[in-house]
């Protein structure tokens, strides 16, 4: 069974369609990048992975791990295994961070049926992730996302996905606005996720990333359809060639 | 409500009757007297008066109030406490000072009560009441003065540091509508610190009318915070006037904390005696149902040098609605002054409503006073942000309002206070999350 199977999704904001049947399937351990131009439709899809209601689906289908994802509510995907790293993670004044992860991680622990961490062993376990991202344990006791600088966002949301260990991770554009030391460092957590029963969708502009994290397949979403997808050298060829020669939708995967 | 308001039955409706109340001293029979004819002149505040636009008090003209003699033997309840907290407690029920329940502070700290005061003690009272809530204020600061059946004065002498906080529980008792009339002075020495705290509670489901009136006098240096924590019953209406005078290099906090009541008005008048003193009022109102709060504070920077800073923040669920206005007046010669106001609401319910209003009125040229307010629904990214990382709805929804109300708490200095308070607003914020949005 996939982990996730999105056939002919169709999705848009009030009298706008920005999907147009967009179909892809990640079997399990797979690693799969998305690129394609500005306002391609990229992190709506995203978005509506994750059940963001701004958006209208108005046809298709998803399936993660077998389980209808559109008829959940964001968290229930969440606890079912699904993970959005946020493009423009979100500033939330007067909420700490340690605060927001123990109840992150307590709700995900709950829907199965685990108990919840005491703070000692939560504690324990977000110095060992930290560490892991190189990120300083004071960021625990400050608001979440507020004041951080970008790369600080960015490595915030690995640092909630390393510790929620999701079964399906969406990164969208996590890598942009990071400096070099920081990309190796996101790229080595998102690596550390992949596993034989899970899968990552990675979006991104930059061929860079693919080359710390290592994609099975690459594809081009542009007018919201997907119109090519190849492999790791189709990322390649896209950094030298751009989008441009890419002519009319083709059926793929 | 036109008619209702040019009917006026209600005024002489209102007052004691001659019998009800001792005379007392010549120099209190005149300021009684004064509050009468004020009374009856004004009467209740109305729509067109532009400090009184939002909110409606004729409900106030139609209720006919039972006298509240009956209820005065009645044990209070334990409302009004502050748990977890080793506070000396002045329990006023229906405004008259009820020994058996009250726990004085230790000396030095002094309670006094008009009805019973020795001749030094009168000279207080006959000094500072009504100095500041003359009765041309608003009528219902004279209502007070005409109908209240006893004083009760908290005196804390000169350099002394109180640690902790004095509780004043102000409960109304009643089973008929009833109107109470708690007045109290609080005189504060030169170089001393304290926490007053204001308890307001009374029963739900009755109609009775709580009008308070405080008059505080801070004197130079000290450093002063009052937390007014008001849980009337479901359907009261509370008028709360607070009077602060400061003088010189004082240091003054307020909160007003509000959650009941379905008519809520708090009148706050700071006075900035003398330079270099700094106020800052803080508030913070749950509502939910009908409930109406609105609050009025009045900075008036008589003096250079002196800074104030107000933060009012509401949380409105249901129907209910708020206001907050924020009178500055800067008079002549108060250079340096600087003024900060800000109004933050949050609407829970797309049928709960916001007005805010600052009202700036400017003598000096040398000044700093800005203001700001911002009105709105929860911040629906981040909603979706706490939903994606797997917190179900309600939790997600209680996250963000304790969050919105924390910076107001935190500023509150006494740590057990604060803590305390935290609890009963995160209690407060499930009530809230209990309504229909
Ligand atoms: N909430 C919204 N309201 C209005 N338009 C929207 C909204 N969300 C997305 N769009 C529009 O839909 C289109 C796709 O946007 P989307 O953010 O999915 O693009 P993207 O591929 O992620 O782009 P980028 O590479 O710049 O991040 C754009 O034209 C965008 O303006
Ligand atoms: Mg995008």
């Amino acid at each position: 069974m996939p982990i996730l199977e999105i056939k002919d999704l169709q999705a848009g904001i009030a009298g706008r369609q920005i999907l147009r049947g967009v179909n892809l399937t990640i079997a399990p351990g797979e690693v799969h990048a998305i690129m394609g131009p500005n306002g391609s439709g990229k992190s709506t899809l995203a978005q509506v992975l994750a059940g963001r209601d701004t958006y209208v689906v108005t046809g298709g289908s998803v399936r993660l791990n077998g389980q209808d994802l559109l008829d959940m509510s964001p968290e229930e995907r969440a606890c079912a295994g699904l993970f959005l790293a946020f493009q423009y993670p979100v500033e939330i004044p007067g909420v700490s961070t340690s605060y927001f992860l123990k109840a992150a991680l307590n709700a995900v622990r709950k829907y199965h049926g685990q108990p919840e961490l005491d703070a000692m062993d939560f504690l324990k376990l977000m110095k060992q992730k930290m560490k892991l991202l190189d990120m300083d344990t004071s960021f625990l006791s400050r608001a979440v996302n507020e004041g951080f600088s970008g790369g600080e966002k960015k490595r915030n949301e690995i640092l909630q996905m390393a510790v929620l260990d999701p079964k399906l991770a969406i990164l969208d554009e996590t890598d942009s606005g990071l400096d070099i030391d920081a990309l190796r460092i996101v790229a080595g957590g998102v690596n550390s996720l992949r596993g034989p029963d899970r899968g990552i969708l990675l979006v991104t502009h930059y061929q860079r990333l693919l080359n710390y994290i290592v994609p099975d397949y690459v594809h081009v979403l542009r007018d919201g359809q997907i119109i090519k997808s190849g492999d790791k050298n189709l990322a390649l060829e896209l950094e030298a060639r751009g989008y441009g020669w890419l002519e009319e939708p083709v059926a793929v995967h | 409500m036109t008619q209702l308001m040019t009917n006026t039955s209600y005024l002489q409706r209102l007052l004691p009757s001659a019998s009800d109340s001792s005379p007392g001293p010549l120099w209190l029979q005149a300021r009684r007297e004064e509050a009468r004819q004020q009374w009856l002149r004004a009467g209740l505040p109305k729509n067109t008066d532009e400090q009184w636009r939002f909110t409606d008090l004729s409900p106030l003209a139609e209720t006919v109030f039972s006298s509240t003699a009956a209820a005065l033997a009645a044990a209070p309840s334990s409302d009004g406490r502050l748990p977890g907290i080793e506070a000396a407690e002045l329990v006023l029920v229906n405004g008259k000072f009820h020994h058996q329940a009250s726990r004085l502070p230790p000396a030095p700290v002094k309670i006094a009560l008009l009805s019973q005061a020795a001749a030094a003690e009168l000279k207080i009272f006959e000094d500072l009441l009504g100095t500041q809530a003359r009765p041309t204020h608003h009528g219902l600061s004279a209502l007070n003065t005409a109908n209240f059946s006893d004083v009760v004065l908290v005196e804390v002498p000169a350099g002394i540091t109180v640690a902790a906080p004095l509780n004043l529980i102000v409960h109304a008792v009643g089973a008929q509508p009833f109107a109470a009339y708690p007045r109290i002075l609080l005189k504060i020495g030169a170089n001393s610190s304290v926490t007053v705290v204001l308890s307001f509670a009374g029963p739900d489901n009755l109609a009775y009318l709580t009008n308070s009136l405080v008059e505080t006098y801070v004197g130079v240096g000290s450093r002063v915070e009052l937390v007014k924590i008001q849980r009337e019953g479901t359907a009261a209406s509370h008028i709360g006037s607070d009077y602060v005078h400061l003088d010189r290099d004082v240091t003054f906090q307020s909160l007003s904390l509000n959650q009941g009541g379905l008519l809520v008005r708090n009148n706050v008048t700071v006075t900035l005696a003398g330079p270099g003193s700094q106020a800052t009022l803080n508030g913070l109102s749950m509502t939910a149902g009908r409930q109406h709060v609105d609050n009025h504070t009045m900075l008036d920077h008589a003096r250079e040098h002196c800074a104030s800073h107000e933060l009012y923040k509401s949380l409105l669920a249901g129907r209910s609605s708020g206001t907050f206005t924020g009178k500055i007046l800067v008079r002549p010669g108060s250079q340096k002054t600087d003024a900060k106001q800000t109004s933050k609401a949050v609407l829970l319910s797309s049928q709960a409503t916001m007005n805010s209003q600052p009202q700036l009125e400017i003598y000096a040229d040398d000044v700093k006073c800005t203001h700001g307010s911002t009105n709105g629904p929860l911040d629906d990214e981040q909603l979706f942000y706490l939903r994606a990382r797997g917190l179900a709805y309600n939790q997600a929804r209680a996250m963000l309002t304790s969050a919105f109300a924390a910076d107001v708490l935190a500023r509150v200095w006494q740590p057990a206070l604060r803590t305390m308070l935290e609890d009963l607003v995160v209690t407060e914020l499930h009530r809230l999350e209990r309504e229909e949005f």
